[in-house]
């Protein structure tokens, strides 16, 4: 993937090596994407004696190029699970966990049909319903047993043990970088005092956002990139949600939508009101960036001490401080209604 | 020296040049994606250039009545001495909120966060339009 001009070549061997059933395998186009900020992304179309497919390869960019370190076997094994429950999201078919056919490790999988959410919407496709249609994306992958993810993704002993990590990780993402961030010890502060309650951890997207998600012909979101994916409070991807979304409209999540979401989200998955509300999403719209945060500070800094030389690393910056517009007021607002949850969740146990 | 036009002024003239000269004849989806990048990234930079050491100066100043703390001075006004001063001063406001969030004073919280609403205005008036460039 690293040199595209050899990848029909290379492709075709692939394929044939991988699906001994296809004959005369030929890749007839080959077309690099853009869409994803850290991992090479092509198109290609190929024949066989069987038809033709649409493949998308997801592949590692040079390590000089790399904007975030993530796993492509763990990737390959979550979408291979995700793909036996049914999961909307494009079937993954081969692996190259080497790199020495298609020149880095890649995953190819189907090319999906469906359409894109960000430029449906920015068309003025209809969004009615698409609330409820979110609650059930996102709960088809929450409902996943744990214990049928793959071993590899490190499993917290428990709630709290899981969102303590996860507040340590803003102080510890501060201390890392080239220069003192107080906001980031801030907002450990504030979610430390304004813990909401507990749910059951399950797999997390990661990186659960509109440019991630396609429309169905028949109307239902499908989910791309599970490269970020981990197992944590599902409140997070329902925040982060929420966070890019502000960022990059529309919010689905705005005030009426997130009430319709979390009712449908409850009605899914028997969570109660005091755990699935819009409030709490607000709470994991700050907690549930942090990883990302994370890595896009990694990026700067090491832009700012000369070992990556890549812009988007330098832009990325843009997003943090974005970031940072939009947790201090939501602090504010929260504060005070978290602290009233709390007290009634004490009242109802 | 020659100091005018202004750096401010010359990166926005960049930036613009960029934009509306350039990237029109780009039809290569990621060059595309790393203009836009690029556009964003001059103008914020355009800001910085312009005043960056004088808001350092003044966000310094509030923290050290509020925290009641004597930050000094950085060692000249060369930028790299005076990124390294101001963050032995954001260092202050840090110790400063974990100092009130372990002892539960609020009121303590609330008048240290009024800094950072103050820092991150700041940032923002950096950032201008932001925009997510190449996502979706």
């Amino acid at each position: 993937m690293l040199q595209p001009e050899k990848m029909p070549e290379l492709l075709g061997e692939f394929l044939a090596r991988q699906q001994p059933t296809w004959r005369d395998v030929r890749v007839s186009s080959y077309e690099v994407m853009t869409g994803g900020y850290s991992r090479l992304l092509a198109k290609a179309v190929v024949t066989h004696s069987g038809g033709t497919v649409a493949l998308v390869l997801r592949g590692d960019p040079p390590a000089d190029k790399i904007l975030i370190h993530t796993d492509r076997e763990l990737e390959w094994d979550l979408v291979r699970v995700l793909n036996r429950h049914g999961i909307r999201t494009p079937q993954a078919h081969f692996f190259d966990g080497t790199g020495e056919h298609l020149g880095t490790k890649a995953l190819v999988m189907d090319f999906s049909e469906a359409t894109s959410f960000l430029p449906y919407a920015a068309s003025g496709g209809s969004l009615d319903g698409l609330q409820g249609r979110l609650a059930e994306a996102l709960a088809s992958y929450h409902a996943i047993p744990i214990a049928e993810l793959p071993a590899q993704m490190q499993r917290p002993a428990s709630w709290d043990e899981y969102v303590s990590g996860r507040i340590d990780e803003w102080r510890r993402t501060a201390d890392a970088h080239v220069e003192d961030l107080p906001i980031l010890r801030y907002m450990a502060g504030w979610l430390d005092a304004h813990r909401p309650e507990p749910v059951p951890l399950t797999l997390m997207h990661g990186d659960f956002q509109s440019a991630n998600l396609m429309l169905t012909h028949d109307g239902h979101f499908e989910i791309l990139d599970w490269e970020l994916a981990s197992i944590g409070d599902p409140r997070e991807d329902m925040g982060y949600f929420k966070a890019v979304a502000q960022a990059a409209p529309p919010d689905l999540l705005d005030d009426a939508g997130c009430e319709l979401f979390c009712a449908r989200y409850r009605e899914l998955t028997g969570l109660n009101e005091i755990q699935v509300n819009p409030v709490t999403v607000a709470y994991f719209l700050v907690l549930g960036v942090i990883g990302t945060v994370r890595r896009l500070l990694e990026g700067g800094a090491a832009y700012a001490r000369g070992t990556n030389h890549l812009l988007g690393s330098v832009f990325n910056m843009n997003s943090v401080q974005f970031g940072h517009s939009m947790w201090l007021p939501t602090a504010d607002a929260l504060g005070p209604v978290l602290d009233q949850l709390a007290a009634a969740a004490r009242q109802s146990a | 020296m020659l100091t005018r036009p202004t750096t401010e002024q010359v990166l926005v003239g960049i930036a613009t040049e960029l934009r509306d000269t350039i990237a029109p004849l780009v039809s290569d989806g990621p060059a595309t994606v790393l203009l836009g990048q690029i556009d964003q990234i001059l103008r914020g930079l355009a800001v910085r250039a312009a005043h960056e050491i004088a808001w350092m100066h003044e966000e310094a100043d509030s923290i050290a009545a509020v925290t009641g703390t004597d930050v000094g001075w950085p060692a000249s006004l060369h930028l790299d001495d005076v990124v390294a001063w101001y963050d032995s001063v954001s260092r202050v406001l840090s110790g400063a909120l974990d100092e009130a969030f372990a002892a539960g004073d609020a009121a303590r919280v609330a008048e240290l966060k009024q800094l950072l609403d103050a820092r991150s205005a700041t940032e923002m008036r950096i950032v201008g339009g932001f925009e997510l460039v190449g996502r979706g």
